[in-house]
């Protein structure tokens, strides 16, 4: 599986509960899943979050494999979280620090494995039609917050490539050679984000004056 | 129809006293054919001239009309009247999966989310690849990649297509199905390629070599001459 396609998933339609919910509710329920164990930080909340995010993707059709493919650097930093906690007899937190961790993402995934992306830039939209009273536009910034939960898979699978590129050259222990091509790679990744944009005229409304160019048809 | 008038592209060199690099050299084109190549070897300056047409480049010096538009003044109206064909489509696609991108582009003009699917949908069946709608854009093969990003670009409705070397990362049975696609495209369309059979299907060639017009006009002559400068 691709880093880049793992750590929030890929939409697909489903007749589930979950995807049937409006989608504000759904933000809603993240929230209320994701939020409560990071502020009472007991290991019976952050179970409860677990337990919850998993069943309410598992009872909406999502299959556990699916609904746990997290990417193999999620689960390695969620070991690496629970060993160092354990290392310093924190035992609880080596529980809840990670859990809460998972709890956050699982919660997340219940919104973007039944949301289409641009469903939720919908619903952000119309949850940010208040800026409008300051100036802003609320596409415009339900756009980049969309680019931005793209850029994060994005930016995971980077370091992958990066970390199999210095593996392939025996210096994988070397940080330099493992970063820095991830983030000079970012770098061309947010200009071609922005040129893609361009490329098809986005973001905006379309000009309602937009002229018509008539070229020439005749055969060669 | 798309003008260049006397357009420059110079571009800073790295080091003191360096004088600027020349990528366009005093450009003059009238492009009103409905399909246009633009030939030429690797840094002569294609995509350059390429991307000046829908403003991804503006130009140091001329200027670049867009049915009257200026490319630098009026750049709102020029991306949506022209748009661009990347080599490489995964620079292109912006959402995870082809239906959700091509939606992103319909999002303008079809605001109810069910209506925006139906027709980003049908829009990828029309193309053949309907049935990789809900993969992820990473696990598409490069030609059905490439037939994504063209679909997305089209769903904006623009009035003319550029698209720069779009089929030098496929293979034969994918180059062959996206120029019979372009071929039947409405819109103007504009590309750049190493291609010389696709370049010949064009009504019009233009050759650039070191950032200027070299030959420009049928393609059989602009092709020879192009064929012969670089045996030379």
């Amino acid at each position: 599986m691709n880093a880049r396609t793992t750590l929030f998933g890929t939409f697909e339609p489903g007749d589930g509960w979950l995807f049937r919910m409006p989608v504000g509710w759904k933000y809603a329920l993240m929230l209320g899943i994701a939020l409560p164990p990071l502020f009472i930080w007991e290991w019976w909340a952050t179970l409860a979050a677990l337990v919850l995010a998993v069943g309410a993707l598992l009872s909406s059709g999502i299959g556990a494999r699916r609904a746990l493919a997290l990417g193999w650097y999620l689960w390695a930093l969620l070991a690496a979280m629970a060993l160092y906690q354990a290392a310093s007899t924190l035992f609880e937190a080596a529980f809840v620090s990670p859990g809460n961790v998972l709890a956050a993402v699982l919660a997340s995934r219940m919104l973007t494995l039944t949301t289409s992306t641009p469903d939720l830039m919908d619903a952000l939209s119309t949850a940010l039609r208040p800026i409008r009273l300051v100036g802003g536009n609320p596409d415009s910034v339900s756009l980049v917050i969309a680019l931005m939960l793209r850029s994060i898979p994005y930016l995971a699978g980077s370091l992958q490539d990066a970390r199999d590129a210095a593996r392939a050259r025996g210096s994988e222990r070397n940080p330099v050679l493992l970063l820095s091509p991830a983030v000079v790679g970012s770098v061309a990744y947010a200009q071609r984000t922005g040129e893609a944009l361009h490329a098809r005229g986005l973001p905006g409304d379309r000009p309602d004056d937009r002229p018509r160019i008539n070229a020439g048809r005749a055969s060669s | 129809m798309i003008q260049l008038r006397d357009v420059s592209v110079r571009v800073p060199v790295i080091g003191r006293n360096a004088p600027d690099r020349t990528l366009l050299d005093a450009v003059s084109l009238d492009l009103t054919e409905h399909r246009i190549a633009v030939i030429g070897a690797n840094g002569s300056g294609k995509s350059t001239l390429l991307r000046l047409l829908n403003g991804l480049r503006t130009p140091s010096s001329g200027q670049v009309l867009v049915a009257g538009h200026d490319t630098v003044e009026e750049a709102k109206t020029v991306r949506s009247l022209v748009g661009f064909v990347f080599t490489d489509p995964l620079a292109q696609l912006l959402m995870p999966t082809p239906v959700e991108d091509v939606e992103l582009s319909l999002r303008t003009r079809i605001r109810n989310r069910v209506a925006r699917a139906d027709a980003a949908q049908r829009l990828l069946d029309e193309r053949g690849i309907g049935r990789v709608a809900h993969q992820s854009i990473y696990d598409l093969s490069g030609g059905e990649r490439q037939l994504v990003a063209l679909t997305s670009v089209l769903a904006v409705e623009p009035e003319v297509i550029v698209a720069d070397e779009p089929t030098t990362l496929l293979d034969l049975r994918n180059k062959l199905m996206l120029r019979d696609i372009f071929e039947t495209l409405p819109q103007q369309l504009i590309f750049s390629t190493h291609d010389l059979d696709f370049a010949r299907e064009a009504q019009r060639v233009i050759v650039i070599d070191g950032g200027r017009v070299m030959a420009d006009g049928d393609p059989d002559a602009a092709i020879a001459a192009y064929a012969g400068a670089m045996r030379a």
